[in-house]
């Protein structure tokens, strides 16, 4: 999905009739001029693909998995590479996320400088990758620590996604922001990241090139905090579950958040991942009560039937499923399997742990900076204040519901 | 509203990310199905320790 968003830009600009980026008086208007060679691929012509794009697709997934071999190869090697050397011991904490996503950006330069990047991004499914990945990480998550988790998880999401959201939303309208951008960077900042923004786009009937920034918006921030988070937990001495909760609950994106949570430990990781989980559960909820209220307030449709239960359904990111579904597989397994069982689940942990890297790497290749020039200032500050305030508030309500946690 | 001077969207339209969030609830149950089949394929052998680098 996040390469959906951040493809977004190039087709608006084949498709859009848009001359100013709205909400942002400064906004230049999406020239022709910067039309790139990529095929256009809006929302009526998806279903026409020619040979050319599934080529482009193939290649371009071989450069995400090649990226990710070196990844591996590096996190394995590494080590031993610079073993009874002066830099051995910053040799061994370097983890494959921090290798993944710097090669991906690495890999960002070198096929935009060789003009590929546009034809090859339908390849850089990073939200696909860390979807089946966390389904994956299901599986070394006993259902127990799930079902302790849940009760937390679900108090801090409801509390944090409140909070952020209406924090997020009052601040835009005091930036004199548009409404559906306004909703946008809201769902962003306070349930997660580009996959909410995509769902609030859709129920506010977005442009494609508020979604692509707000995309851009989400993974610039994402970045840094993928290594500020674990490092401030360290210095602030955090309890690994109190870490993996503030991980969880602060960084917009999932994507992000595995990282942050890998970098920070395992148990670490699982409650960030749960925390995560839940509030992407809540996704599906706050993208109906946009619905609601665009339809019913901001838009007037007359007519507009409310949505239902159907549509909350309908929205849900059904992975959450899946994630739930292995941890129930794997604990029963493991119950009948003995010593042996956890042999097994390993092969399932390098599995979770290439697809992650599939997701890294995809995350520094469909990085771009261009259509956060296109939109002005303001809602960078929106951004960055709405972040400063889900840090805080996230940091408060992990250290008071996950204090003591014992999973 | 602040969005007061913008166009009327067509109610009728689709909105202009529909594909987009289409394109993420098939992705959501694509990850889901191929998350559990490695699964089962890991439980069952057909995947081997030692096969996964």
């Amino acid at each position: 999905m996040t390469a959906d968003a951040t493809r977004a830009p190039s087709e608006a600009r084949d498709t859009d009739s848009v001359t100013a980026t709205e909400g942002t008086s400064t906004a230049p208007a999406t020239s022709a001029a910067a039309a790139t060679p990529s095929e256009p691929t809006d929302g009526g012509t998806t279903s026409i693909r020619s040979g050319a794009f599934w080529g482009w697709t193939a290649l371009g997934l071989l450069v995400v998995l090649g990226l990710a071999a070196l990844t591996r190869y590096l996190e394995q090697n590494v080590p031993v590479f610079f073993e009874d050397t002066a830099v051995e011991d910053i040799a061994g904490a370097i983890e494959y996320p921090v290798y993944a996503i710097l090669l991906g950006l690495l890999g960002n330069v070198l096929v935009t400088l060789l003009g590929l990047r546009d034809r090859i991004a339908a390849a850089f499914r990073t939200e696909f990758f860390i979807k089946t990945g966390l389904v994956l990480l299901g599986a070394s998550i006993n259902l127990s620590v799930i079902a302790s988790a849940a009760g937390p998880a679900i108090a801090q999401a409801i509390l944090l996604i409140s909070g952020v959201f209406l924090f997020t939303w009052w601040l835009a309208g005091r930036f004199g922001l548009d409404d559906k951008l306004r909703a946008l960077l809201a769902a962003a900042v306070s349930i997660c990241g580009v996959s909410a923004a995509i769902a609030a786009a859709g129920a506010v009937r977005a442009r494609r090139e508020q979604l692509a920034y707000t995309a851009s918006l989400v993974i610039l921030f994402a970045l840094p905090s993928i290594f500020i988070l674990p490092w401030l937990a360290d210095v602030f001495g955090l309890e690994d579950a109190v870490a993996g909760a503030w991980i969880g609950g602060n960084i917009d994106t999932t994507a992000a958040v595995t990282a942050a949570g890998a970098l920070a430990g395992e148990e670490a990781l699982q409650i960030a991942s749960i925390v995560k989980v839940t509030q992407n559960a809540l996704m599906g909820v706050v993208a109906v009560a946009l619905t609601a209220y665009f339809t019913l307030r901001v838009e007037r449709q007359p007519g507009a039937a409310r949505p239902g239960l159907g549509e909350v359904w309908r929205r849900f990111p059904k992975f959450v499923l899946g994630f739930v579904a292995a941890s129930v597989i794997a604990t029963w397994y493991l119950d009948g399997a003995g010593a042996d069982g956890k042999a097994v689940i390993g092969v399932v942990n390098d599995l979770r742990v290439w697809f992650l890297i599939l997701a890294f790497v995809s995350i520094g290749l469909e990085f771009r900076v261009a259509s956060l020039r296109e939109a002005g200032w303001r809602p960078v500050a929106v951004f960055a204040s709405a972040t400063v305030f889900n840090l805080l508030l996230a940091l408060g309500l992990a250290s008071l519901l996950f204090r003591g946690f014992d999973g | 509203m602040s969005d007061e001077s913008q166009a009327r969207p067509d109610p009728s339209a689709s909105p202009p990310t529909a594909s987009e969030s289409r394109l993420a609830f098939n992705e959501d149950w694509a990850a889901t199905i191929l998350g559990l089949v490695l699964l089962v394929l890991v439980l069952v052998g057909v995947i081997p320790t030692g096969l996964v680098p």
